[in-house]
C-alpha cells in the first residue's frame, strides 16, 4: 500500500512538473515567426537537452534520392522488381521493422518517382503514413503531406523536393521529440535499400560507374554504424549492427585513393569547388559478397 | 518513534525536489528544442527551390566555442549547397569544412561568415564539417545545418 501510494505521489509529481514545464517552455514554442536578432544571451546547458551530439559528431548519410539519381545517370534501367512491395507494410509489427521500413519505402519513393512511376510512388508513400501512424510520428508524415504529394504527380522535381522536404521536416520532429533512435533507423533503412539497388544494378552490368557508387558507400557504413550504436542495447539493433559490421570487413577490402588537390572559390557567386580526387578500386569477388551480404540483411528487414 | 511519520516527511521532501528536478530539465529541454525548431525553420530559407534536401536536419547546442562535429559523404558530380545558422539573424554560425586528411577545404570566416554556400564535388569526398558560434554575437545558442543537393555540377 506505502508503496502504491507513494508512487502515486512520485507520478502527480511527474505530472505537475511535466504541466509546468510545458508553460515555461510555451513561449518558445509558439514563436514560428521569430524576429531578427542575437544569439540566445542566456547560456543553456548544452548537457540538459535531448540536442546534443553522439560522442562529439553527428553524422550524414547521403539522401536515397540522391543515390537513386546517381544511379538512373549511369543509365541504369527501371527495375520494378528491386523494390518492397507497399502492401508489405502490413505485417511489420515492430517499432524496429516500422522505422526501417519508413527508410525503405522512402528510397523505393525517390527511385519509382525518378521514373515517372506516379502511382507506384503514392502506394510507397500511404505506406509510410501508415507505418507512422503506428509508431505515433504521424507529425513527421501526416495525411496532408500525401496529400500534397498525390496532387503533384507528374511533376517530377516537385515530388523529389517534397519527399525531401517531408524526410528532412520528420527528422527534425523525431529529434525534437526525443524519437532520435527512429530517426536513425529510417536513415538506415533509406541506405540499405539504396545499396541494395546500387548492388543489384552492379551484379547486372559492368558498368565502372555504378561500382565507383558501390565503394563510395564504404565512408557512410562507417557513418551509419556509428550513428547506431548508442542504440546497441536493443536486441534489434544490436543484430542489425552486427551485420553492418560484417558488411564493413568487405567493405574494407575496397580500395580508395584519395588526392588532396586546392579548391578554387569563386566569391561573387558563393561557390567553392572540391578539386580533390578519389579513385575507387571494387574488385568482382567483392561485388559478389558485398551484394550477397546486403541482400539478406535487406530481405531480412522487409520479409 | 514513528517511522511511518519520518518515511512521508522524508518522501514529501524528495517529492518536492524531484518536482522542481523534473521541472527544471524539462522546461530547459522543451525550450532548447523550440529554439532550434524555429532556427531550423528560419533556416530552410537559405536552400533554394532548385536544392533537393538531402532529409536530414543536423542540431547541435553549443556554449562559448564549443565546436559540433558533423561527418558526411559528399558525391562527386553534385553541386551542394550548405546552411549554416544560430539565433536569428545571418553570420552567427561559423562553419569550416575539412577533408580526411583535416586539410580545410573551405571555411565561412573567410567570406563574413556567410549563411550559405555552394560546393561542387569533382570527386566523391569524405569530409568533416565543424560549427561553432560566433563568439561575438553570443555565447550559447543553437547550431542548425541544413544540406540540399543537386546532381549537376
Amino acid at each position: 500500500m506505502m508503496v502504491s501510494s507513494t508512487f502515486k505521489k512520485l507520478k502527480n509529481t511527474f505530472w505537475a512538473a511535466a504541466f509546468i514545464s510545458i508553460f515555461l517552455a510555451g513561449c518558445d514554442g509558439c514563436d514560428r515567426d521569430p524576429k531578427p536578432g542575437p544569439v540566445d544571451p542566456n547560456p543553456v546547458d548544452s548537457n540538459s537537452t535531448n540536442v546534443v551530439s553522439v560522442g562529439g559528431a553527428l553524422f550524414s548519410i547521403p539522401s536515397p534520392l540522391q543515390t537513386a539519381m546517381l544511379i538512373k545517370e549511369t543509365g541504369a534501367k527501371y527495375n520494378n522488381a528491386m523494390m518492397n512491395p507497399a502492401k508489405n507494410a502490413e505485417k511489420y509489427n515492430t517499432k524496429f521493422k516500422r522505422a526501417l521500413n519508413v527508410g525503405i519505402y522512402g528510397a523505393d519513393v525517390g527511385y519509382v518517382t525518378l521514373y515517372d512511376n506516379g502511382q507506384d510512388a503514392i502506394g510507397f508513400m500511404k505506406s509510410i503514413h501508415n507505418l507512422s501512424d503506428q509508431l505515433g510520428i504521424l507529425g513527421a508524415f501526416d495525411a496532408a503531406a500525401v496529400t500534397r504529394f498525390q496532387n503533384n504527380v507528374g511533376k517530377r522535381d516537385s515530388m523529389m523536393s517534397m519527399v525531401g522536404e517531408m524526410y528532412r521536416n520528420s527528422d527534425g520532429f523525431l529529434k525534437d521529440n526525443d524519437k532520435k533512435d527512429i530517426a536513425v533507423l529510417i536513415l538506415a533503412g533509406g541506405w540499405i535499400e539504396t545499396l541494395y539497388f546500387t548492388t543489384t544494378i552492379a551484379q547486372g552490368s559492368n558498368n565502372p560507374k555504378v561500382l565507383e557508387r558501390l565503394g563510395e558507400q564504404k565512408y557512410t557504413l562507417d557513418n551509419l554504424i556509428k550513428a547506431l550504436n548508442p542504440y546497441r542495447n536493443d536486441e534489434e539493433v544490436k543484430n542489425l549492427l552486427d551485420q553492418l559490421y560484417e558488411l564493413a570487413y568487405d567493405f574494407d577490402a575496397v580500395n580508395v585513393e584519395y588526392t588532396y588537390v586546392k579548391p578554387a572559390t569563386d566569391e561573387a557567386n558563393k561557390v567553392t569547388t572540391f578539386n580533390s580526387t578519389s579513385k575507387v578500386t571494387i574488385t568482382k569477388e567483392h561485388l559478389k559478397a558485398i551484394s550477397e551480404k546486403i541482400a539478406v540483411i535487406r530481405n531480412t528487414i522487409t520479409g | 518513534m514513528n517511522y511511518s511519520h519520518e518515511y512521508h516527511k522524508i518522501i514529501n521532501l524528495m517529492s518536492k525536489k524531484t518536482f522542481f528536478t523534473i521541472a527544471i530539465a524539462l522546461s530547459a529541454l522543451f525550450s532548447a528544442n523550440a529554439q532550434c525548431d524555429s532556427i531550423a525553420n528560419l533556416c530552410k530559407k537559405n536552400i533554394s527551390k532548385e536544392y533537393i534536401s538531402d532529409g536530414q536536419s543536423y542540431r547541435a547546442l553549443l556554449v562559448n566555442q564549443e565546436i559540433a562535429e558533423f561527418a558526411a559523404t559528399f558525391y562527386g558530380g553534385s553541386t551542394y549547397r550548405i546552411a549554416a545558422c544560430s539565433g536569428f539573424s545571418d553570420g552567427n554560425l561559423i562553419f569550416s569544412i575539412y577533408d580526411q586528411d583535416r586539410n580545410l577545404l573551405f571555411t565561412n570566416s573567410e567570406h563574413r561568415n556567410a549563411p550559405y554556400w555552394d560546393f561542387k564535388l569533382v570527386s566523391t569526398l569524405n569530409c568533416t564539417i565543424e560549427a561553432q558560434l560566433n563568439s561575438t554575437a553570443g555565447t550559447s545558442g543553437c547550431a542548425v545545418l541544413l544540406v540540399g543537393f543537386k546532381d549537376k555540377l
